[in-house]
């Protein structure tokens, strides 16, 4: 199954490398990684997603829990929890026709247009990984100049809250 | 002061009295504070640090192993930049997977030639972090005292390990104010060592533990590193007397137990004892403590303890549980203050139970299926050379070895009477690892005879430290058992790959190991060929004062016995023929079945 695990890092050199050294050493897959400084600056939050079934993810978060400088770990999966993930999409926009139907597209998904030129646009879009999944499908592979995505955050539902 | 006075001021004010190391362009300011460190105390010797130089990085590193393993304190090894730092790489790692608490200091070219591809550079935080429990770099000198003294805490908290401070040459130049006190700020580490320490067992934990205990009618307990480590020793061995348990121990458990109690069934896995395996296969109660079910004793976990209903779990590493065998019960907390927890708890409710039934067939086991040899042999045989040792030894002596056969004949055939007296790269399994551990362990432990069983192979390894021993004029004692070959992988060979001895053959090499011995300036160097020599020899090598070095020629034939091979379970132990199997298992003779586990 895919889990979306949070962890709060202290903001030192290297975390980053040792969080993904023990992936790595152990075999389990990073589906997609984001970091960056919360309010406090001196903690960083990573947003991790990996697949696995309960014994995998139970041994990830134990052993995330043994490096030095993860403070806390949190399996957002675990409960209800809000999950998004940007994407930045180019795709080619030539002749009326196409260029409406892609602005019609992007409405439909609630997404934005940054940028045109006479033969592109520049998309913003944000949701769940799977929307943005289905924009790429319904855009089609033939007009999509390139795809940039942010991975996953997540934060849980209602008063539950992670933080030091 | 400058940060180099800085980090020995702290080294002694953790207790540190042996530093072991090589010294080195980067390393160098640190290795001068010694020497002045040293200086300044010119008239109280016995507040100097020993500086212990080997003959490779990683000797020191098996040093600071050993040290650290015989005294339960932490071991410091300090090394230079680049190659001296990656020489200590397989030491590190050692120290990781058998749980030892190490600190290593490697120099680091300075912070302005980082990145640079610069002379003996080596990217150390990238290499070890892989490798060890943490490692620290230290790129704001500032930081420098808090953070040799927070590896200590490191690498003696939770489950120990080692820890590696990386330390460029201008922070050890560096200029400052010592202030004697403070730690860096870890606060997700410590919050949980705090709990960890605090973790108690709850009135309903030990209720449902003793119904368990209640229900069984034949419990074991499966005693490993974690009863060492932990210092739990007294707190085992008072729950097994009080309950009347039987113990199996694990390679890094040997001690843990007194090896000689009646209620010890000895130790249990691929090389255990008949016995000890048997026990574990008829038990309907596993109690483990301080082990992790690894592949060498439980190569498939659903195999393990087939009988068992429950199976009970208390460790330090709350990723131990549950990782190989999913258990009914588990408590992550120290293993002491757990057992102790329990006694008293089942003291205080009067539980009682009649054990005899089982402790008889456990005797029975003992005795039916006792450890044996070729004792009509002409040749030597390696168990009649650790028996008849280990008879003038008495399980008081430090006993390290390398690895392979010798090793797992060691782990048989000796008594361990307390813990911290078996010296071995368990889980790394590192060949070389038995001389320099012993010089580590004999400069903790003084007091106590030290001996390295070693074989021709591993020896080799760190052959170097041979001239350590004499250097510094240690009593260490090494009792070569020479089979010309690689044995343990020979028996591997004869079972799996039909005698192809592919690389293990060594019948072609020449050394002389007395002679290599004589010229290292060992005084004490004999070779024994003769079965009939070997008990007077074995007792001048013992009683001689000063570094010896004896080496036998024993039968290279001799196999490690019983065997259960990778990916089986106890019910497919080979026994050999000299000890009594239970039953008749498959066949024992040409290639066995082998499973993709190794």
């Amino acid at each position: 199954m895919r889990h979306i695990i949070s962890i709060l890092v202290d903001n030192e050199f290297g975390v980053l490398s040792r969080v993904a050294g023990m992936f790595t050493a152990r075999g389990y897959n990073i589906e997609s990684l984001t970091v960056a400084p919360t309010d406090d600056p001196s903690l960083s939050r990573i947003t991790l997603v990996t697949i696995g079934d309960d014994n995998r993810i139970e041994q990830i978060i134990k052993q995330l829990n043994k490096l030095l400088d993860v403070v806390k770990v949190m399996d957002m999966t675990d409960g209800p929890h809000i999950e998004r993930e940007m994407m930045l999409i180019k795709v080619q926009a030539v002749g009326g026709e196409a260029r409406d139907e892609i602005k019609r597209l992007t409405d439909i998904f609630r997404g934005r247009v940054l940028d045109v030129t006479d033969k592109i646009f520049t998309i913003e879009m944000t949701g769940t990984s799977e929307k943005l999944d289905a924009f790429l499908v319904a855009i089609g592979r033939g007009s999509i100049l390139e795809v940039v995505r942010s991975g996953v955050i997540g934060i849980a539902r209602g008063e539950k809250h992670l933080r030091v | 002061m400058r940060g180099a006075d800085m980090i020995v001021q702290v080294l002694a004010d953790e207790g540190v009295d042996t530093v072991f190391g090589y010294s080195g362009g980067a390393i160098l300011p640190t290795y001068d504070a010694i020497f002045s460190f040293n200086e300044q105390r010119a008239k109280s010797p016995g507040e100097q640090i020993k500086l212990i130089v080997p003959a490779n990085e990683q000797g020191a590193g098996f040093m600071a192993a050993g040290y650290a393993r015989a005294s339960g304190k932490v071991g410091v090894f300090m090394v230079t930049s680049g190659p001296g730092a990656t020489n200590t790489v397989t030491a590190i790692r050692d120290c990781m997977a058998d749980s030892i608490p190490v600190v290593l200091i490697t120099g680091q070219v300075a912070t302005g030639a980082m990145g640079t591809d610069a002379f003996q550079e080596a990217p150390i935080v990238n290499i070890m972090g892989s490798c060890a429990k943490h490692v620290f770099l230290v790129t704001r000198p500032e930081e420098l005292e808090a953070t040799i003294r927070t590896a200590f805490e490191v690498a003696r908290s939770g489950r120990p390990g080692p820890v590696v401070v990386d330390l460029p040459k201008d922070v050890q130049n560096w200029v400052g104010e010592y202030m004697g006190s403070g730690l860096l700020d870890i606060r997700g580490y410590r919050q949980r060592m705090e709990s960890l320490r605090s973790a108690k067992l709850s009135d309903r934990k030990c209720k449902q533990f003793f119904e368990m205990l209640r229900k069984a009618s034949r419990p074991i307990i499966y005693a490993g590193g974690g009863v060492v480590s932990g210092e739990a020793s007294e707190e085992l061995r008072s729950f097994a007397r009080t309950f009347n348990i039987p113990v199996v121990s694990t390679l890094m458990g040997l001690g843990g137990m007194d090896t000689t109690d009646d209620l010890y069934m000895g130790m249990l896995g691929m090389h255990g004892a008949a016995h000890a395996n048997y026990a574990v296969e008829d038990c309907d109660f596993v109690i483990a403590v301080g082990a992790r079910f690894d592949d060498r004793v439980a190569a498939k976990a659903e195999f393990f303890a087939p009988n068992a209903e429950h199976v009970a779990h208390i460790d330090i590493d709350a990723a131990e549980i549950g990782k190989v065998k999913l258990v009914e019960w588990a408590h992550v907390g120290e293993a002491g203050k757990s057992l102790q927890q329990l006694t008293a708890w089942g003291s205080e409710n009067g539980f009682e139970k009649d054990y005899s039934p089982w402790l008889a067939h456990c005797a029975k086991l003992k005795e039916q299926h006792a450890m044996n040899y070729d004792r009509n042999s002409d040749l030597i045989q390696p168990h009649y050379v650790i028996e008849a040792l280990n008879k003038l030894t008495q399980g008081r002596a430090i006993i390290s070895t390398g690895v392979g056969q010798h090793q797992m004949w060691a782990a048989q055939y000796f008594d361990f009477r307390e813990p911290r007296l078996w010296l071995t790269s368990g889980s790394m399994g590192t060949m070389g690892f038995g001389l320099p551990a012993a010089i580590g362990a004999a400069f903790a432990c003084p007091d106590k005879m030290v001996i390295d069983v070693d074989g021709d192979g591993s020896i080799r390894m760190n052959l170097g430290e041979m001239e350590t021993v004499t250097t510094y004029g240690l009593p260490v004692k090494v009792l070569l058992l020479n089979n010309h070959g690689d044995g343990m992988v020979r028996q591997w060979q004869k079972l799996y790959f039909e005698n192809r001895f592919s690389g293990s053959d060594k019948s072609l090499h020449r050394k002389d190991f007395v002679k290599a011995a004589q010229s290292d300036g060992f005084e004490f160097a004999v070779r024994v060929s003769d079965k009939t020599e070997l008990e007077k020899v074995l007792k001048d090598f013992v009683e001689f004062q000063g570094p010896a070095f004896l080496e036998v020629e024993i039968d290279p034939e001799a196999g490690v016995y019983p065997m259960v091979g990778p990916g089986m379970s106890y019910k497919q132990m080979v026994t050999g023929e000299f000890i009594k199997s239970r039953e008749a298992v498959g066949s024992q003779k040409g290639v066995l079945e082998t499973s993709d586990a190794f």
